[in-house]
């Protein structure tokens, strides 16, 4: 099944004096359970892109559409509301909230979506435990390490059950062991709950483990590869 | 989860959010206070001048208050009384002769105003007789066969009734009050010396005193070195009913002290029979009937009742009767309300400041929460709780340090006499008992949290307005 289309996306930046085509008219479809990574040089489009994929910027040209939904047709208070219910984000430098638990942190947006305390805290449980973190789920941001943290931020982003995981270089800020813990945890959810991953990436360990790679480069798709894992 | 949220992210940096805390309590507890002071300054001085000075409603003859001429009387004093004691709400009245009159002294002599009393009816209105200095006598309670005069202390000073003198006694109490032995033994040498009045005392006390040890110990001098003679006599020269000038010797039965100069100086009180007798007044008449009420707060109603049960009369009310109180009183509240308002606005600023700075710091996060679906409304109840709960955590840190040292004043008071030289002149007591009423906490809190509220609407605007993708671009 589609969850995300894109259909000839541009995006244009206009500084005073000259134009950045940073996505230049770029068609891609991705389906229920894709483990994709989108790769490419700084500054050829990656965040921007994923940006757009995300809600929370829009195209100058173009469709993008989530199951048929058209972001760029939503009004703003409608769009902060898809976001929340159809797509998780997972940052470069995790963006927790310091003053909450991980278990609050991973709560948060259930609480958004106003979904009862009792099935608040099962699912923060079941998904810290998921994550391996079942044994620090009252510890603050801060007393845990960069790839506690992001694996907390992962919780986070599947907390709203959304429809794809966006995950803008999520490695980046970690080290090899981290990065391997949390592909293994990554990969495990994307097989066994069938969640679509998207991220963009530098990291060539990160790019073996993807299914498909989307190479970018000036804003195009340079290629579209299904890898054979 | 928002308000929990917004409680935590106040103790993010807690030594900054501690710093506007602090403000806010010392700011509002030096408001709370200072208009604490001033109620009290203001009630007391109410107090005094219904308690002492004129009661709740006067009753009289159209005019007679325009010169006190003397001829304005009203009679059948008892059927009078009895009318007004029927009007539900009237506690008790007093009879009074009111005259104007020349007090003289060997020494001296001055304008006053003679009460003409029946110390019975006067002691359910008023509460002058607890007034009395001790040991100055009693409030016409020995018979004697001479007038009797009842004058207050600054009166008795301006006519040198009052003395000075040093005593070995005076100097046994001054060592007692804690007076150092070296300035007892500069007093020594003036025991058995007497002097006219306090200024003579005090030209004396100048020259052997250096200028410390009279702002330290001076007035604990003057109060031991006091000397009252009983017995002491003035003259009283007035005019009679029938327009002839004549007078009286009155023997000084005992010395009021209610800290209100102009009254001390300007009030005599006289027995009702013995002035009736000097000025040919009848038994029956009198001049003004003082009433007093139950309570002070229906002072309005009242006064139209008993307007409506005389209406050849005046009636007049304390607010109307002394205009200038009811006024301050009025306008102490304005003061207050502008004082607060002033305190709150200065506050908001300190707010405002420190939101735009959380919001600033926090771009990213903003971001974040924008992006993962907390939507405009909820971005803003969360910063505009934040600052409410700034504000409010100051704001009841600040009462609650307000209502303890009220607490602890109350009883005791705060003596200002150092301060507030002039004060007692004005009729205003120079010890003061703040009070602030429940009423006034409630409209503070409520203010808080408004400022609260208000202080942060700009620095929300702020945090609505971010881009969540660039805010999440931001280091």
């Amino acid at each position: 099944m589609k969850v995300l289309e894109l259909k000839n996306a541009h995006k244009i930046y206009n500084s005073s004096e000259i134009q950045v085509h940073a996505v230049n008219g770029v068609d891609l479809t991705f389906e229920e359970g894709e483990f994709a990574a989108i790769v490419g040089p700084s500054g050829s489009g990656k965040t921007t892109l994923l940006n757009m994929i995300g809600g929370l910027d829009h195209p100058t040209k173009g469709l993008i559409l989530v199951e048929n939904t058209d972001l760029s047709k939503l009004k703003p208070s409608k769009l902060i509301d898809f976001r929340m219910r159809n797509i998780g984000f997972v940052f470069q430098s995790y963006n927790l909230i310091p003053v909450l638990t991980a278990a609050e942190n991973v709560e948060f947006i259930m609480n958004l979506q106003k979904k009862p305390k009792k099935e608040r805290q099962k699912r923060t449980e079941d998904l810290l435990n998921a994550v391996g973190l079942g044994d620090r789920i009252n510890s603050r941001p801060s007393k845990l390490s960069g790839g506690q943290q992001q694996r907390v931020a992962v919780a986070r982003a599947l907390a709203s059950k959304p429809k794809f995981i966006l995950a803008d270089e999520p490695t980046a800020n970690l080290d090899s062991k981290s990065t391997e813990t949390l592909l293994q945890i990554m990969e495990e959810l994307n097989r066994e709950e069938k969640i679509t991953f998207i991220f963009s990436t530098h990291d060539a360990r990160v790019v073996k483990r993807a299914r498909r790679v989307v190479t970018l480069e000036d804003g195009k798709i340079l290629s579209d590869e299904i890898s054979k894992n | 989860m928002i308000l929990l949220t917004a409680w935590k992210n106040v103790w993010r940096n807690r030594m900054r959010s501690l710093v506007v805390i602090a403000s806010v309590t010392i700011g509002i507890f030096a408001g709370i206070f200072a208009v604490g002071l001033m109620n009290g300054t203001m009630e007391q001085r109410v107090d005094a001048a219904l308690n002492q000075e004129i009661s709740h409603v006067h009753i009289n003859k159209q005019n007679f208050k325009d010169n006190y001429d003397i001829q304005l009387t009203f009679r059948n004093s008892r059927d009078i009384n009895e009318r007004i004691s029927s009007i539900p709400g009237v506690e008790a009245i007093a009879n009074r002769v009111v005259i104007n009159a020349i007090a003289n002294t060997a020494a001296k002599s001055t304008g006053v105003q003679v009460a003409g009393v029946n110390p019975e009816q006067e002691k359910k209105v008023f509460n002058l007789h607890e007034k009395m200095i001790p040991g100055t006598g009693s409030y016409f309670d020995k018979k004697t066969r001479y007038n009797q005069a009842f004058i207050g202390e600054d009166l008795a000073k301006e006519l040198n009734i009052i003395r000075y003198r040093i005593e070995s006694a005076t100097i046994d109490s001054l060592s007692e009050r804690g007076v150092p032995p070296a300035i007892l033994e500069k007093l020594k040498p003036f025991i058995g010396r007497r002097f006219p009045g306090q200024k003579a005392f005090s030209r004396e006390m100048k020259k052997i005193l250096s200028g410390r040890e009279i702002t330290e110990f001076g007035q604990i001098i003057l109060e031991e070195a006091w000397s009252f003679r009983e017995r002491s006599k003035l003259t009283l020269t007035f005019i009679n009913k029938n327009n002839i000038q004549t007078g009286g010797m009155f023997r000084i039965c005992g010395i009021y002290d209610v800290k209100n100069s102009i009254f001390e100086k300007s009030q005599i009180f006289v027995l009702n029979s013995d002035l009736k007798r000097l000025t040919g007044i009848e038994n029956d008449e009198f001049h003004l009937a003082v009433v007093k009420l139950s309570n002070r707060n229906r002072t309005n109603e009242i006064t139209e009742l008993i307007a409506s049960a005389f209406p050849d009369f005046e009636v007049k009310n304390w607010k109307e009767i002394a205009i200038d109180l009811a006024m301050m009183t009025g306008m102490i509240e304005k003061f207050n309300a502008v004082f607060i308002i002033i305190i709150l606005a200065a506050l908001s600023f300190g707010i405002v400041n420190t939101m735009l700075m959380v919001v600033l710091e926090r771009t990213k996060e903003l971001g974040m929460l924008t992006a993962i679906g907390m939507n405009r409304k909820k971005v803003f109840t969360m910063i505009m709780a934040e600052s409410v709960f700034l504000s409010l955590v100051g704001g009841v840190a600040g009462m609650i340090i307000s209502k303890l040292i009220l607490a602890l004043t109350r009883n005791k008071g705060i003596n200002i006499a150092s301060a507030a030289e002039g004060f007692e002149a004005m009729g205003f007591s120079s010890h003061i008992y703040p009070t602030i009423s429940n009423t006034f906490f409630v409209t503070v809190t409520l203010l808080i949290i408004i400022t609260g509220i208000l202080s942060s609407i700009y620095p929300a605007i702020k945090a609505l307005k971010l881009d969540p993708a660039e805010a999440l671009r931001t280091e």
